[in-house]
């Protein structure tokens, strides 16, 4: 299983919202990280087809989208960012129609359904309507549909958007559950959700790839570039001004820094072992922009 | 399955609930208001509601006859002969009329068929009453399909009307299908179901309302990502919304249409249904019974029905929101409602008797006709073939609608 982008774009008017994206994705979780608007959303819808490329191809296993048709769709399954449900419809009825659109018979329908909401916590409110549900569980139902068909492409946009703490651990261990032998797409801009899951990490950033690199290499470019450093309270503005300040801590009367730069922010700082908060701040941070020429990756 | 839960979604919503109860109500009140209303005379005065259709249906019983030549001329003989008698006539200054016993014994029960009769001596556009009745040359007989024939053939000569040679011809032999001698008898909630066949556009709107979620509702709420992104969520999918409100606009309409029905027939019966049209109006050129013509006619208000299901499948499909569709939607169907035709002739009334709103209207005896080349078709045919020709257009344009519809 490969599904394979081609120069892909989306554009609205003169502005590229998805521009030229080469990628090609063969089974396991990729995490897809980037600012709000750096067009991963774009991406996914058109990578489900409810968005119509302004260019390029989308290609499962050498064929393309159109080509395919609905054999493209059975491969699929999606979880949007914030989508509705119908309130007057129960979970089941939900999951229920759910197969019926995924194509999925009767019998089979009913026992994936069960299963699923089994697998997500929601048997016992399987009845209720999901009008009454709250964030968390709505989203729980968000992915038990997206698994009903069993697809090989599973795409979940921002999928632990809003939920505690709590809520999220519970997510990310039921995706991990269903991302067995598939190309998982995950969107998030919550890096921890990415770090526990995901095998990939693909950064974007205004429409294009920034870099995607296994999990376990991905900081290793950072590497060198993290550091640490004691300062006074007082200081603390003028190196939130000058650097990008992953985070900060209380020491007494001093404060610990955690900086990404490319050159050490003073003589007294170390260096640390780069995580992918780091990263992502070394990419998206407020003056990444600004320092850092665009070095987009052509092909991922 | 797609067909079950689509339906579903419709019957579940409290919208549809509450749209379809009102306007059930407002059907029920519409066509209550004939009955409620209803009143006759007798020597006695006013009699109202059910005790007044008794009374009337009553005085048919005498009159239910074929109008035969020898009748009419009787029918005429006796009104003369009572006009004779000077204690019978009263004069208000323009006209004379019977008064007193002559009335209430001889006119009053046969009101209705004496001014059918009355009708086939008057000229086209004229309305003289009982007033061309005395002084009628009966000398040889009393010519009355005779001068029901000139008459048409006058109207379908009046300039005003603008025929060609073929639509009067076309007229002329549906006209000469008509079965004479006429019968003729009690008709009452027949005639009033002719009447208010545009009162069921509530009805239809209502229908569009409902429909009108059916794809925009889907972008509204954001369920269109998830479902577009389903095997058959550009395939089956569409064809399962398309059809189950088709059905669901023709089930409920089809209980509007039997409230609105069923209420004049069970207060006035339903007497006459196989009576000609023609005991409504004498020079009415369809050779149909009242309930030919009521089927007919309700039969091309169903192609009216779904054509305007088509077009708001069209609208949903097209639009952010149901709100947006019903913008459009509301205007299509009532904008004919403040409109009047100035006749039967010219582009302009020739359009707006093919309008949603003046579609519902049978326009039974005004020679409403179209002419496409050599090809002429009466207001019933015109109807029936654009409406349906529309709902053909606009359904795959609905569904190309949805199958593009950009997840935003």
């Amino acid at each position: 299983m490969q599904l394979q982008l081609k120069n892909l774009c989306k554009q609205y008017g003169t502005k590229y919202a998805v521009n030229h994206v080469n990628a090609s994705f063969s089974p396991g979780v990729y995490g897809l990280l980037g600012a709000n608007g750096a067009g991963k959303t774009t991406l996914m819808r058109m990578i489900c087809g409810v968005l119509k490329p302004s260019s390029g191809s989308i290609r499962l296993n050498g064929k393309s989208m159109e080509e395919l048709g609905e054999r493209y769709y059975s491969h699929l399954g999606y979880m949007p960012q914030d989508f509705g449900f119908y309130p007057d419809f129960t979970a089941r009825e939900f999951m229920l129609y759910m197969a019926a659109v995924k194509g999925l018979d009767a019998k089979t329908a009913k026992q994936r359904t069960d299963y699923l909401l089994h697998m997500v916590n929601l048997q016992e409110a399987a009845n209720k309507k999901v009008k009454s549900y709250s964030g968390g569980m709505k989203q729980r139902l968000g992915i038990a549909q997206a698994e009903l068909n069993h697809p090989q492409i599973l795409i979940l946009d921002e999928p632990t958007a809003g939920l505690d703490p709590k809520e999220r651990v519970r997510f990310r261990n039921l995706i991990s559950d269903f991302a067995k032998e598939k190309i998982v797409i995950l969107s998030t801009h919550i890096v921890s959700d990415v770090s526990y899951i995901a095998d990939y990490i693909l950064m974007m950033k205004s429409g294009r790839f920034l870099l995607g690199k296994p999990m376990e290499t991905v900081t290793s470019h950072i590497k060198g570039k993290v550091w640490e450093i004691l300062v006074d309270s007082r200081e603390v503005p003028i190196y939130s001004r000058d650097f990008s300040v992953v985070n900060l801590h209380h020491e007494n009367n001093m404060v610990r820094l955690r900086i990404v730069s490319d050159t050490a922010p003073a003589i007294d700082a170390v260096t640390a072992e780069p995580s992918l908060e780091d990263l992502f701040l070394y990419h998206f941070g407020e003056d990444a922009q600004s320092k850092r020429s665009d070095d987009y990756a052509d092909e991922i | 399955m797609l067909m079950k839960y689509e339906f579903l979604k419709i019957l579940r919503k409290k919208s549809t609930i509450t749209v379809m109860a009102a306007s059930l109500l407002l059907t029920a009140f519409l066509f209550s208001l004939p009955i409620l209303q209803y009143q006759t005379y007798n020597q006695d005065g006013v009699i109202k509601g059910s005790a007044g259709i008794a009374y009337t249906k009553s005085q048919y019983q005498d009159i239910s006859v074929p109008i035969t030549e020898e009748y009419v001329e009787k029918t005429i003989t006796e009104y003369q002969k009572l006009f004779e008698n000077p204690d019978n006539v009263g004069y208000d200054g323009s006209e004379k009329f019977l008064i007193g016993d002559a009335y209430w014994n001889f006119v009053a029960p046969r009101e209705k068929q004496l001014r059918m009769i009355a009708s086939a001596y008057d000229s086209p556009g004229e309305n003289s009453g009982f007033n061309k009745l005395p002084e009628l040359d009966l000398a040889n007989g009393a010519k009355f399909y005779q001068m029901r024939n000139e008459k048409i053939e006058s109207l379908l000569n009046a300039p005003s009307r603008e025929l060609s040679a073929q639509q009067k011809e076309y007229w002329g032999n549906m006209s000469s299908k008509v079965e004479t001698p006429l019968q003729y008898g009690y008709h009452e909630g027949w005639e009033i179901i002719m009447s208010s066949f545009e009162l069921l556009m509530f009805a239809l709107l209502a229908v569009c309302i409902v429909i009108a979620p059916v794809f925009s509702g889907e972008y509204q709420a954001g369920t269109d990502a998830v479902i577009l992104s389903g095997k058959y969520g550009k395939t089956k999918l569409v064809t399962a919304k398309i059809i189950s409100s088709m059905l669901f606009g023709v089930l409920a309409f089809t209980l509007h249409v039997t409230v609105a029905f069923g209420l004049p027939l069970a207060a006035f019966g339903a007497d006459g249904w196989n009576l000609p049209l023609q005991a409504a109006g004498l020079t009415i050129p369809y050779p149909f019974t009242f309930l030919q013509a009521a089927l007919t006619n309700l039969g091309v208000i169903y192609l009216v029905l779904l054509a305007m299901i088509a077009l708001t499948l069209l609208l949903s499909a097209k639009m952010k929101s149901p709100f947006l569709v019903l913008v459009i939607l509301v205007p299509v169907l009532f904008l004919p409602l403040f409109l009047s035709p100035n006749g039967t002739a010219g582009a302009y009334n020739l359009v707006l008797f093919l309008l949603p709103y003046r579609c519902a209207m049978p326009e039974i005896g005004k020679y409403v006709s179209y002419q496409i080349g050599g090809l002429v078709l009466d207001a019933f045919s015109m109807r029936a073939i654009l409406y349906a020709a529309l709902t053909a257009v606009m359904l795959p344009l609905a569904r190309l609608g949805f199958q593009k519809h950009q997840v935003a």
